[in-house]
């Protein structure tokens, strides 16, 4: 506990004022961002925002408990398939929350039986049941005679980017939030050691599971927001496991113990994205794959923990 | 109900159950020796299939030349992937505390990486090529040639692997690490020798597969994922680390899709065999073959 303490920014005496002030001007300019940047600049700014609002929601189980999803995309693919279904039957701002709470709803289901499951076993159970689920919205879609779904007069743009910036600082909070509470600190200690955990009093399976569905909603919700993004919803894109190494690998990157880490995590996936994806999609995913085992292999704590590291050695010698 | 009672589809099963056999086997020992989950396994098989392709069509080869080159290269990108990515993992204490996990996600870069090297290499158009497609009558049963093919050669491939692990200095070694890391060490064993012949030995086992897959089904650049996922699902069934088992296994999976498909429709099939996957990690995910000793 001594440890987390100290770790933790809350507990430097910065002026607690100025800091909220500090966060706000930076909420409120990237709010307004539609007034400043063009139309490219706009999706380039949701895409972001999207890996963060994932990254940082898959920190909620995976980053603190160790607990390792590789099935994400499964809560991703509900909230849009949520949002093709309803597009029609009743307003979007209706649909999102519904997509929050199907992804929820599933997490709990899938959750359940599947946290019994440790290490390594369970990290492939994850895949299994995200697969698992893409391929019965495939059968259900083709039962149905439907090959992709096309949603007629989405929202532009200006409003897709606002709700997802949202999105973003709702994950964001929700990470900061989690990390200092009971919760936070009982998941920790299961990564650190479950059977240590469980002797101290912590009800293991239950913390695991409410961080599982505090961890699906916001994805649930995202895909929700991107189904109307694409304008089409088609199955195995949006189940794709592509969708659960991209979170995996802007987690580990940035490092997945803080919610900083995700958004240095995303900007540099983001920003390679951008340069490589349009010309040479190949080299960009070969890149991404390197990117992960270097990542995994030299530099376990990311590049949030890295730099926290550089900065505290830099500060010791001024002294 | 009959109709699903024949030779042909016994077959089928037979050389479908024996290339995940042989699949299957190099993931298994790679698990079971060092405790790293190989998800890039599929990806070899795709590569051992590449080989075979290129061979046949290339060069005009009889694809019986392309078995051995295609499990020399698969060898030899084993070999090379434990030294770069393996071996700095097994060295440091941090990785090695939850190595399942982090060889996990590093294979899966490598896999992403490898399957879009194949993209840029071979385009992701489905290759296929023809090779010993007259069709064979025994005993009033016909097949096509190629499939009898693959199976003699899955097979004599398996067998000659259990016979081994059961005779040769290296393979009794190899069941060693499988059973008592810490205590082979003891009796003087060298794991990162065995770790090598592990690895060059698992990843030749997939390329041989991907030649005979080569023969079956058409190859893409992503389409190893669904071998890695199979081969996953066998070894659940078989138990980690149970080289036996992971045969059993191979022919359980084999029979389960076959005549899972028979029965059903072919758009069943990925639903069945997830289906098996989830629910043996659920029940039993020691294996069908071994008690649960925790």
């Amino acid at each position: 506990m001594t440890e987390m303490a100290s770790s933790s920014p809350a507990a430097t005496p910065t002026a607690p004022f100025a800091r909220v002030i500090g966060i706000a001007v930076v909420i409120g300019l990237l709010a307004a961002a539609p007034v400043f940047v063009g139309q490219y600049g706009l999706s380039v700014a949701l895409n972001l925002f999207m890996s963060i609002a994932l990254a940082e929601s898959w920190l909620i189980l995976s980053g603190f408990s160790g607990y390792v999803s590789l099935g994400h995309a499964v809560f991703f693919g509900l909230g849009s398939y949520i949002m093709a279904v309803c597009f029609d039957v009743m307003p979007f701002w209706a649909a999102i929350p519904l997509g929050g709470i199907a992804a929820g709803v599933l997490a709990l289901v899938l959750g359940f039986p599947a946290l019994n499951v440790r290490g390594p076993y369970f990290v492939i159970l994850t895949f299994g049941l995200a697969e698992l689920v893409k391929f019965v919205v495939v059968t259900i879609e083709s039962a149905v005679g439907n090959f992709g779904r096309i949603l007629m007069n989405a929202p532009d743009i200006t409003l897709l980017y606002e709700l997802m910036f949202g999105l973003a600082v709702l994950a964001f909070a929700l990470v900061a939030v989690v990390q200092r509470s009971r919760l936070g600190a009982a998941l920790r200690a299961i990564r650190e050691d479950e059977s240590a955990a469980e002797t101290i009093g912590i009800n293991v399976h239950t913390a695991k599971v409410a961080a599982f569905v505090l961890s699906a909603i916001i994805p649930g919700m995202v895909g929700a927001v991107m189904a109307m993004r694409s304008a089409y919803f088609e199955p195995m894109v949006a189940f794709s496991p592509m969708v659960s190494f991209t979170i995996v690998t802007t987690a580990m990157i940035g490092g997945s113990d803080t919610p900083m880490g995700p958004l240095l995590g995303a900007a540099l996936l983001v920003g390679a994205s951008e340069l490589l994806w349009s010309h040479a999609p190949e080299a960009y995913n070969i890149i991404l794959g390197i990117v992960l085992v270097v990542f995994v292999l030299h530099v376990p704590e990311g590049i949030h923990g890295r730099a926290t590291a550089w900065v505290r050695r830099w500060e010791r010698r001024a002294q | 109900m009959n109709s699903i009672l024949t030779v042909q589809l016994l077959v089928a099963a037979l050389v479908l159950g024996a290339l995940y056999s042989l699949i299957a086997l190099g993931l298994n020992l790679i698990y079971g020796t060092m405790r790293l989950l190989n998800v890039a396994h599929g990806e070899v098989v795709m590569l051992g299939g590449y080989i075979a392709y290129g061979m046949s069509t290339q060069l005009g080869l009889n694809t019986a030349y392309a078995l051995i080159p295609s499990m020399f290269v698969s060898a030899l990108l084993g070999f090379a992937t434990y030294e770069v990515v393996c071996r700095p993992l097994l060295k440091k204490e941090q990785l090695l505390a939850r190595v399942e996990a982090n060889s996990l996600i590093i294979f899966f870069g490598v896999s992403i990486a490898l399957q879009n090297i194949a993209a840029l290499a071979f385009t992701a158009s489905p290759k296929s090529y023809r090779y010993l497609d007259q069709i064979v009558t025994i005993g009033g049963a016909s097949f096509a040639a190629y499939r009898l093919f693959a199976l003699g050669v899955a097979g004599a491939a398996c067998i000659g692997c259990m016979l081994f692990f059961r005779f040769s200095r290296t393979g009794l070694a190899i069941r060693a690490l499988l059973q008592q890391r810490t205590a082979s060490a003891l009796v003087g064993i060298e794991a990162d020798r065995i770790n090598r012949v592990v690895f060059a030995l698992g990843f030749a086992m997939a390329g041989l597969a991907g030649c005979l897959v080569s023969l079956t089904e058409p190859i893409s650049p992503f389409g190893g994922f669904s071998f890695t996922i199979s081969a996953f699902v066998v070894i659940i069934l078989g138990g980690l680390g149970n080289l036996l088992g992971s045969l059993l296994g191979g022919l359980i999976l084999g029979a389960i899709e076959v005549y899972g498909v028979a029965l059903t429709s072919s758009n069943w099939h990925s639903i069945i065999v997830y289906s098996v996957f989830v629910v043996m990690l659920l029940w039993r995910p020691q294996g069908l073959f071994t008690r649960r000793t925790t």
